[in-house]
């Protein structure tokens, strides 16, 4: 599967899955389950192998079987001997509070850092006019679709790549 | 380490009448309530901290036990290391991490094995896999 999910309800995966996938209940990763995805649910359990952030709002479980890469935002997390993780974990109660008022919190919270990174205030309203005549930022139109974020972010990721 | 446990129990000749010394040949102190520690420590053996006050940089050839109830702010270093009471600060464990129930760690993690049990509490990174420097051995 490869895409957004958004199941109420439990959630037991035993293939691959890419991409997003949000569940009010339970989500169970099997041992030769494959996931390339972010993981939000209530109680989350890996026993395959999961490439993703993982949001648990109640407790997260790594079997020995399993292995995560990705960031964690639990209120309890327990890791068996053998199971392989690598990411940050967040938990306790920062992760907790929000959990019960709605998901879209702990989410809000998880963006948090990456929200600042990204968005950092619009200092001049760049008139699309002007972005078009420097030319500086090769003014396709993506760079005028995006200035809202930010018109610098807009333009470095075009000239960064090239560094090298 | 293993030659020296034989050798150690073959020939009790060094470790008799001693009483810091355990069953692997390595050496062992604990911290107790009324003891206290702070500064940096290297030591080729085992640590307890069990109660009593320890801070700055503990590297350790042997094992780390922080015990019930005990807050430690420092930097460990130690092959396995066992958590039941806080720790404030990185920590390495060549060999393997245990944060028992009670645990609460706070701070960067780089361990070869991980074990968490339910209610222990972790915020920090964690990194795993084996050590290509092999410190302190």
């Amino acid at each position: 599967m490869i895409g957004q999910l958004y199941i109420e309800g439990d959630l037991r995966v035993g293939g691959v899955v890419e991409g997003e996938v949000e569940v009010t209940g339970d989500v169970e990763i099997d041992d030769m389950a494959k996931v390339k995805a972010s993981l939000a649910g209530r109680d989350v359990s890996i026993r395959g192998q999961v490439n993703g952030a993982v949001t648990a709002r109640k407790r997260l479980v790594v079997a020995r079987s399993g292995t995560l890469v990705g960031d964690v935002r639990v209120a309890r997390l327990v890791i068996q001997d053998g199971a392989s993780f690598s990411g940050k974990v967040s938990m306790g109660a920062a992760a907790e509070a929000p959990a019960k008022k709605a998901e879209v919190e702990p989410v809000a919270a998880a963006a948090e850092p990456q929200a600042i990174a990204e968005l950092p205030a619009p200092s001049a309203p760049a008139p699309p006019a002007e972005a078009r005549s420097d030319g500086k930022g090769k003014s396709t139109p993506a760079a005028v679709v995006r200035p809202k974020s930010s018109p610098g972010k807009g333009t470095q990721p075009k000239g960064k790549p090239k560094r090298r | 380490m293993e030659t020296q446990e034989a050798v150690a129990e073959s020939t009790p000749v060094e470790t008799s009448g001693q009483s810091d010394s355990k069953r692997d040949g390595l050496k062992k102190f604990t911290l107790g309530p009324h003891d206290s520690l702070e500064g940096k420590l290297t030591y080729d053996g085992h640590m307890t901290v069990d109660g009593g006050h320890a801070e700055g940089e503990f590297r350790v050839g042997g094992n780390i036990e922080i015990g019930n109830g005990t807050v430690v702010k420092a930097l460990l270093e130690g092959s396995n290391v066992t958590i039941k009471g806080e720790v404030e600060g990185k920590l390495t464990a060549r060999d393997k991490l245990t944060l028992g129930k009670s645990a609460k760690m706070n701070g960067d993690v780089q361990v070869r094995r991980l074990q968490i049990e339910d209610g222990a509490s972790l915020n920090g990174y964690v990194r795993m896999g084996d050590f290509e420097q092999q410190a302190g051995s």
